[in-house]
């Protein structure tokens, strides 16, 4: 469980209500224990949502935001009740994808505060978090790379067979894609929730329809290596792939910088296991 | 105007549904289901969603040069009938109702049409 988690878990034992706030990253909004509502920087909120998809003016959402609230959008007749609720229960499971493993601000509680859509749905924590792990699951299921989540969606120039078929949201991701937007820049364009940016992305990846990512121009985060950077273009390069290269190499590729998503711990366990059985054995 | 939880009593209410769910599509997830013993409505759903996404992969495969937007789907069983019915919104989705009818007391064209209705007062 990281800090977040178990500060939200705690604020749930107390059935408190409020806003907690993660510094800039977004923010928590709790009712009687329950979450209600949940908004993070780096997914597109429920206004954004609506406004980009043409279903309201900004102008009109400021209107219903300021004086009557969720009342009066649903009242004007721009978004049903149903709707709203899927809508609601859509940005809050995005925002905790992203916004529950983040660390390093304090997050601080300001108790009483409201969402202005007052409570569409109720959340416990620990269904917030096991439906974030199952995501998680699911995006290292279609491809185990997380690379693709935060570099620039680079679409392949040609196919490498005869034909494919996409589905809605991959259409959009590749016709938005400029080579440089990143899956949560372009999930804000289209008015689309990150995950599920993300999970095209992989797909895309997955079918081979993305180029893969340079070492030079690699993700920020991943520093280039000193010993390669120099003379990378004077000395014939090898073809990628030809041969592997031990992980300790200088020019072997490098490993991701998080802990590696497909990781399986049980692996570890049957190490240690075995090793204690051959010593057993001698 | 119905929300989540009454458009799925709703669907309950249809003559021989034994059990209903509504499944988000793009991630899997179960969103409100009926009780129903021995069911894990998060597999199930995932499932379902595997199942809609062949279904439409295979689709366009065999009506090419046209895009392939599933309204409703059906499947019979020796054990029963089977009912999807997609719905967008304005948020992503679809959001898709699923209903299992009992194979001897169920009307297929009623159920059909009572899962349009509820689908149409849903999101309009």
């Amino acid at each position: 469980m990281t800090k977040l988690d178990s500060l939200l878990a705690g604020l749930a034992r107390e059935r408190s209500t409020g806003a907690l706030r993660v510094g800039r990253s977004g923010t928590i909004f709790l009712s009687d224990g329950r979450v209600t509502y949940m908004e993070c920087a780096h997914t597109p909120s429920f206004e954004r949502l609506l406004t980009a998809r043409g279903r309201m003016s900004e102008a009109a959402l400021r209107g219903a935001q300021s004086d009557g609230g969720r009342d009066r959008l649903l009242r004007e007749g721009s978004i049903t009740q149903g709707e709203l609720q899927y809508a609601v229960l859509g940005v809050v499971l995005d925002a905790a994808f992203f916004l529950l493993p983040m660390s390093g601000t304090r997050p601080k509680f300001r108790p009483g505060e409201e969402h202005w859509l007052g409570g569409q749905w109720f959340f416990d924590v620990a269904g917030l978090v096991r439906e974030c792990a199952r995501r998680r699951a699911q995006l290292a299921g279609i491809w185990p790379s997380a690379d693709v989540d935060t570099s620039p969606v680079r679409p392949a120039t040609a196919l490498a067979g005869q034909a494919v078929t996409l589905d809605r949201v991959q259409w959009e991701v590749l016709v938005q894609a400029d080579r440089r937007a990143t899956p949560l820049e372009l999930a804000k364009q289209i008015g689309r929730s990150g995950y599920s940016v993300l999970l095209a992305v992989r797909r895309l990846a997955a079918a081979g329809l993305l180029c893969p990512p340079d070492p030079p121009d690699g993700p920020p985060g991943q520093d280039p290596d000193p010993l390669s950077a120099g003379d990378e273009r004077t000395l014939p390069r090898r073809a990628r792939g030809e041969l592997p290269r031990p992980p300790h190499h200088p020019e072997a590729p490098r490993l991701p910088a998080g802990p590696p998503v497909t990781g399986d711990p049980t692996d570890i366990a049957l190490l240690l296991r075995l090793k204690k059985a051959l010593e057993e054995l001698s | 105007m119905l929300g989540i939880d009454t458009c799925l009593a709703e669907v309950m209410a249809i003559p021989g549904a034994l059990d209903a769910m509504l499944v988000d599509h793009t991630s899997g997830m179960a969103v409100a289901f009926s009780q129903a013993s021995g069911v894990d409505a998060d597999r199930s759903a995932a499932a379902l969603t595997e199942a809609l996404r062949a279904t439409s992969d295979g689709l366009a495969r065999t009506c090419p040069g046209d895009v392939v937007r599933i309204d409703d789907m059906m499947v019979t069983t020796d054990k029963g009938h089977h009912l999807l019915r997609l719905m967008e919104t304005v948020f992503e989705g679809p959001l898709v109702i699923y209903v299992r009818l009992d194979l001897e007391r169920a009307n297929l064209a009623l159920a059909r049409h009572r899962l349009q209705s509820i689908a149409g007062r849903l999101t309009t």
